[in-house]
């Protein structure tokens, strides 16, 4: 009777034994998955990073999400589709059904087509702001914060998060980029003045794959 | 081998019928309902003899004659808005911070604008009331103009105004008991070409004033008559 009793006592005990283990266990691995090393970094870090990260990329393809969040309503329009990138002047954009449309950018030339248009509508940007021009002000490593602009940045878990906020009054409030330190963007939000939000959600992200001219025609 | 020569000859029939087209269904729509309001993203193509665009964006609708449209940049951001009442048009490029404020007739001659101010006219599809209705009719339209509307189980196909301009609805469904063309196809007289494509369509939800009304804070207001076009 009495072993039988010792018995179950110890019974409980290794079962209270075990709670707790599983229970530490658990705790720990919740505080180890949660613990966030998140440290403010200067502005000429955050984009330092950025611009050295990606000097490490000859192209890359991605899928997208895209989704446009209009202040006046409560609907978000969500659209899917693909992008591809090629050093240093071609950018295609592909989005999938029902808002089918193709956009290429070619240094400061824009060409776009929505549904089966056989003819894109074709715009030239200002030459100051093609692509080329874009990448020859990356060459060089950036020591100082660009002019107009104000910068935040901050890296948790190896992840970059950079808010670059215009200083006038113009149609954007701030952009806000989240990218790896290896120049892997994941995601771009646009905050305009109006309230409207645009984010762009990159995933599958494949980076030096070869890419060339003939994969950049609409 | 008499039983592999009939599936032999048969099969290509099987095929061929299983190809034909199979007229849709009438649709079950509520009669006398009417399109009070409109929301709904769009895929927007404009094709004109000088200039074309295309792009994504968001319409919204309020009978008889207010209109917001708003037109995407391909990374999401607003390019354009424009506003409609009555004969007042106003278009927002938050890009420039400039807001263009005129009459449909100040749009410019060039640029596939032009097609923007029959959007009144386009909108105004109501059923014809008999869902049995088949066939063209010559009428007047709500603004004393005359036109034939062209009806296919009751609802609007296309439509001829008599100046020339063309508009064609396809894809229906019905949303909220309305029959919603989910295709819009308008040929204006000067061979301007305007395609939306509309994309879960919200219809007869309130939509407050605001939605109608441009935000003009912080914009240089300009009149319409400066606008070069898209």
């Amino acid at each position: 009777m009495i072993s039988k009793m010792t018995s179950n006592v110890f019974s409980r005990v290794r079962r209270v034994n075990v709670f707790q283990q599983v229970l530490f266990l658990l705790l720990a691995l919740l505080l180890t998955t949660s613990t966030c090393y998140a440290r403010t970094i200067s502005p000429v870090e955050g984009l330092e990073a950025l611009r050295r990260g990606f000097t490490g990329i000859t192209d890359f393809t991605a899928d997208i999400t895209q989704e446009k969040k209009l202040s006046l309503m409560k609907r978000t329009m969500v659209m899917n589709g693909s992008i591809s990138f090629k050093k240093p002047d071609l950018f295609f954009m592909e989005i999938n059904p029902p808002f089918s449309s193709r956009m290429l950018l070619r240094d400061n030339i824009i060409e776009q087509a929505a549904g089966n248009d056989k003819t894109p509508a074709r715009i030239a940007l200002p030459p100051e702001h093609g692509l080329k021009q874009w990448f020859l002000k990356l060459a060089s490593p950036i020591k100082s914060l660009p002019d107009g602009v104000a910068v935040q940045a901050d890296l948790t878990n190896s992840v970059y998060t950079m808010t670059i906020t215009p200083t006038g009054k113009g149609q954007v409030k701030d952009i806000a980029i989240v990218f790896l330190g290896d120049g892997t963007i994941k995601r771009l939000v646009i905050n305009e003045r109006n309230g409207d939000r645009a984010t762009m959600i990159l995933k599958k992200v494949r980076r030096n794959v070869g890419l060339t001219e003939k994969d950049f025609r609409l | 081998m008499p039983f592999y020569r009939l599936i032999k000859n048969l099969l290509p029939l099987l095929l061929l019928t299983a190809c034909a087209t199979v007229p849709a269904p009438p649709l079950d729509y509520h009669q006398g309902a009417v399109l009070d309001t409109l929301s709904s993203a769009v895929s927007l193509s404009i094709r004109a003899a000088d200039s074309s665009m295309s792009g994504t964006g968001y319409l919204l609708f309020r009978r008889p004659d207010q209109i917001h449209l708003v037109v995407l940049s391909p990374f999401g951001t607003t390019m354009m808005e424009a506003f409609a009442l009555g004969d007042r048009i106003t278009l927002v490029y938050p890009s420039k911070s400039t807001a263009y404020v005129g009459r449909f007739d100040e749009l410019p001659e060039k640029g596939g604008l032009q097609g923007w101010r029959l959007m009144r006219w386009v909108m105004d599809a109501d059923t014809s009331g008999k869902k049995q209705q088949n066939g063209t009719v010559e009428r007047m339209d709500k603004l004393g103009f005359s036109e034939k509307v062209t009806f296919e189980n009751g609802v609007v196909t296309a439509k001829e105004s008599s100046a020339g301009d063309q508009v064609h609805y396809s894809n229906y469904s019905v949303v909220n008991g309305v029959p919603v063309a989910a295709e819009l196809n308008l040929r204006n007289d000067r061979g301007d070409r305007i395609r939306i494509l509309l994309d879960e369509p919200e219809v007869n939800t309130p939509l407050e004033d605001a939605v109608f009304t441009p935000n003009l804070d912080g914009l240089t207001v300009v009149p319409l008559s400066v606008f070069k076009g898209l």
